[in-house]
């Protein structure tokens, strides 16, 4: 007993540079992400000025209700998964082909280039990647309609028909975020050991075997990471994005729901804090319940990749 | 071997940018209200000073909270307006403002975090029952009243102060002005209309045969914008439904009564022949490229269409359209902007006094002093035309002593938010308001009807799990179906009424009913 708290001072001040430049980023976390976790209460609860957070009454699992009541919350948790399974999917095999392509292409100035111009569409606001969407999409002014009426063609009506919904919702997410990830995967790819292609250099292997046997494996650990941090998160929509590409046309609905902009709608003018929380609070438990199982599953494969 | 080092310490570096990007996400919805716990003491009402002289030695500065857009020359009128509050009443006053696009979210935030604020608008369109009901607002006694606002309480029609009642308490202090109507009308085009010699309007099927010659022959023109595409029902609903048939609907659910029925039987208004008429008048109106195909995700701005010529008409309520036609009469009197009422012999609805107010925080640490501001922004010449109009001779020009003219591109300046709230007599007439619109209210003012159930208030607080879901319904089935989208009209009218059912419209009936009853017994025992 003595003996170990004896090593547990010995190591803090042993490691006392180290233990202090973490503590911003852990007082970050305890701020941010710990003690708010008691706001969870208000999910529970009739909330009321007067009583506050914790002096309101208690009102069970009442403010979960009007979400299970509508009959359509599989429909949402569905989609919400399904999106952010493809957004992930999708995202993350052209992030990867992206960089691996800039890797293998010359010329300093041209992959500094490429790499911007990929960047770009990261810093576009989702309101104004909505805005030039209609302006594509729209019926009667539309960019893909007169472009289709000049050619003699019948006008689509995109906004009217939800089955496009879910390929234009993934191509704009994709290409929002291709950049960013592509930017990751190239550090992580300038992070392998030149000795490694020189190895495979000189053993005679071609440009495509150098990227399966050397760059793709290498590559693994970054992608599971990044895989399993999205996990965390697959409940919870963009709304940004579905909010602004979609709106309140109802029409487009039954595809593009997802829980975010689903709550929304529904609490738009009650303003109930309590359901809304209610609402974080299922997605939170969800995502919760996700990660565990994906990291466990990770670990019984390969221990060094899970998470925890 | 550096290369690798930096390329480890980006990849972290981003992937930590993730995580955190993710926590801040789980956090936004709790930490808002996490300090509002301190205090709620201050509820300044139990201290009134002991002799009848108000004490005002000390300076204070209070915070209000209006909506709008932040004038760009709020510190030049403020600054005036706080000159000569600090001399009447030594207090200052400090203006926050919420914008348009997103006060709906904020409104509320502010009581819930316990904010720091004395003075806000409010209205029955902007939260005045919810936030009364959640305690977020001062009660407003009589003792208050006629001790601190003096002349407002001297000026204000009893009456005034009744309809603002929640639950037999005031917490505000309303607007006091004459008449303003809530019924709504169209604008168009008069030069249109004799292009293709047509009928002037006065009904739906003449506004109908308007919009149909407009689509067909005037390419580029959109016949009818809409005010707004997140509302639950079609925009023209509330003139060719509620209007047309003397119906009032209640809050954003579709059951209303009929205005004149005594008893206030509630019916729900799909389900009647007249909304299944009204759908194939719209059915048709779609199919003739009378607005949109787009409708639902219109991402326009419909006033400024209609003055670029590019909308051939819009609906609104009667001050809203008559400004855009002084306006469009300035700048394209050719087009003969015309205001039509589509259902002229219907009873007109007069607003309620809540239809502008302004109310005290309940933690207010200086009550008694922000009411006496409200007492004197709204009932002192000066300072009302101050608040109202901003500088005379800078953002307006005074014409005689109850009207006034704006001052074109300065006006804007100073005119941007919720001033509404000291609406008095002491208003001035803008004097470009057209004449025509001049006339419509003067007509309209003849045919007000009062009904008992003007001011009764639904409490949803019991029904609230089925109000939202019914919300939802109507966007997701109603409104396409109103816009003619939806290619089978009987089928899709068949689906609303069944998706209503499920999500709980008959309870939501049976409530409101009851509270009506009890209301109108309430009523009928007072009188």
């Amino acid at each position: 007993m003595t003996e170990r708290r004896h090593t547990f001072w010995r190591d803090i001040v042993k490691y006392r540079t180290l233990l202090f430049m973490i503590s911003p980023a852990v007082l970050l976390i305890l701020l941010f992400s710990y003690v708010p976790m008691a706001g969870i209460v208000i999910a529970f609860k009739q909330f009321d000025y007067k009583g506050g957070i914790f002096g309101s009454p208690w009102i069970g699992f009442d403010n979960f209700k009007f979400f299970f009541q509508s009959g359509d919350a599989w429909r949402v948790t569905r989609n919400t998964a399904l999106y952010n399974i493809g957004f992930m999917v999708l995202g993350n095999v052209l992030q990867i082909a992206s960089a691996i392509l800039l890797f293998e292409v010359g010329g300093k100035w041209f992959r500094k280039l490429m790499q911007s111009a990929l960047f770009l569409p990261y810093f576009i606001s989702w309101v104004v990647v909505g805005s030039i969407a209609y302006n594509f999409f729209s019926y009667d002014v539309g960019t893909i309609n007169s472009v289709l009426t000049s050619f003699g063609m019948e006008r689509i009506d995109i906004y009217n028909t939800p089955s496009y919904w879910p390929y234009i919702l993934l191509f704009f997410h994709t290409w929002k975020f291709l950049g960013y990830g592509t930017v990751m995967y190239l550090a992580a790819i300038t992070a392998i050991d030149t000795e490694m292609y020189e190895a495979a250099e000189i053993d005679g292997a071609n440009v495509f075997q150098r990227i399966m046997k050397v760059t793709v494996p290498n590559l693994a650990p970054t992608f599971i990471i990044l895989m399993l941090l999205a996990v965390g998160n697959i409940f919870r929509g963009d709304f940004g994005m579905f909010y602004n590409m979609v709106g309140s046309n109802g029409m487009l609905f039954s595809a593009t729901d997802v829980i975010d902009t689903f709550v929304f709608r529904l609490l738009m003018d009650t303003n109930d804090f309590g359901m809304s929380s209610a609402a974080g609070v299922y997605q939170s438990v969800l995502g919760f319940v996700t990660i565990l199982t994906v990291n466990y599953a990770v670990r019984k494969y390969d221990k060094d990749r899970a998470l925890f | 071997m550096m290369k690798k080092k930096w390329g480890l310490a980006l990849t972290s570096v981003l992937a930590a940018s993730l995580i955190l990007g993710a926590c801040g996400n789980n956090g936004g919805n709790n930490e808002a209200a996490s300090n509002n716990a301190g205090n709620k003491n201050g509820n300044a009402s139990s201290s009134p000073a002991a002799d009848d002289k108000i004490d005002t030695s000390e300076a204070v500065k209070l915070k209000m909270i209006m909506l709008g857009p932040k004038p760009a020359d709020y510190d030049q009128v403020f600054g005036e307006i706080n000159k000569q509050l600090q001399e009447k009443v030594n207090a200052t006053v400090d203006a926050e403002f919420l914008d348009w696009s997103d006060w709906g979210q904020k409104y509320p935030l502010k009581f819930a975090a316990g904010e720091d604020f004395d003075l806000i608008y409010t209205s029955n369109w902007a939260q005045y029952n919810q936030q009364a009901l959640k305690g977020g607002f001062l009660e407003l006694t009589d003792d208050l009243l006629e001790k601190y606002m003096p002349q407002t309480w001297a000026a204000m029609p009893k009456v005034k102060w009744d309809q603002a009642r929640i639950n037999g308490k005031v917490y505000m202090v309303p607007g006091n002005q004459s008449t303003e109507f809530t019924d709504k009308l169209v604008l168009y085009r008069g030069d249109l209309l004799e292009k293709y010699k047509l009928q002037p309007i006065d009904s739906p099927e003449t506004y109908k045969a308007y919009l149909e010659a407009v689509a067909k022959n005037e390419k580029g023109i959109t016949p009818y914008g809409l005010e707004a595409s997140d509302s639950k029902t079609h925009n023209l609903d509330k003139q060719l439904l509620l209007q047309k048939n003397g119906w009032n609907m209640l809050g954003d659910v579709p059951l209303a009564y009929k205005v004149d029925d005594p008893k206030g039987q509630v019916f729900n208004m799909y389900d009647t022949p007249e909304f299944k008429d009204l759908l194939a008048y719209y059915k048709e109106l779609a199919d003739n490229g009378g607005w949109s195909r787009n409708a639902l995700t219109n991402k326009g701005d419909t006033t400024g269409d209609f003055k670029a010529g590019k909308v051939a008409s819009m609906s609104h309520n009667i001050s809203a359209l008559g400004g855009i036609m002084a306006f469009v009469n300035n700048e394209h009197p050719e087009w003969k902007p015309t205001l039509a009422d589509l259902s002229p012999d219907s009873k007109k609805s007069e607003a309620i006094s809540t239809q502008n107010g302004i109310a005290v925080h309940a933690t207010s640490k200086n009550a008694e002093r922000a009411l006496m501001v409200v007492d004197l922004l709204q009932n002192d010449k000066t300072l009302h035309d101050l608040i109202m109009y901003g500088i005379a001779g800078t953002h307006y020009e005074p014409v005689g002593d109850n009207q006034f003219t704006k001052v074109v591109d300065k006006f804007g300046n100073y005119n941007t938010f919720s001033n509404w709230a000291w609406n008095s007599p002491l208003n001035r007439v803008d004097t470009t308001f057209p004449q025509a619109a001049q006339d419509i209210q003067k007509k309209w003012g003849t045919q007000v009807y009062h009904y008992p159930l003007e001011t009764f208030v639904f409490d949803n607080s019991k029904v609230l799990n089925e109000i939202t879901n019914v919300g939802n319904v109507m966007l997701r089935y109603g409104v396409p179906l109103e816009y003619g989208l939806i290619p089978d009209t009987a089928k899709g009218l068949d689906t609303l009424q069944k998706q209503l059912k499920a999500a709980g419209i008959d309870k939501i009936h049976a409530e409101l009913q009851s509270q009506i009853d009890a209301f109108l017994a309430n009523q009928a025992n007072k009188g």
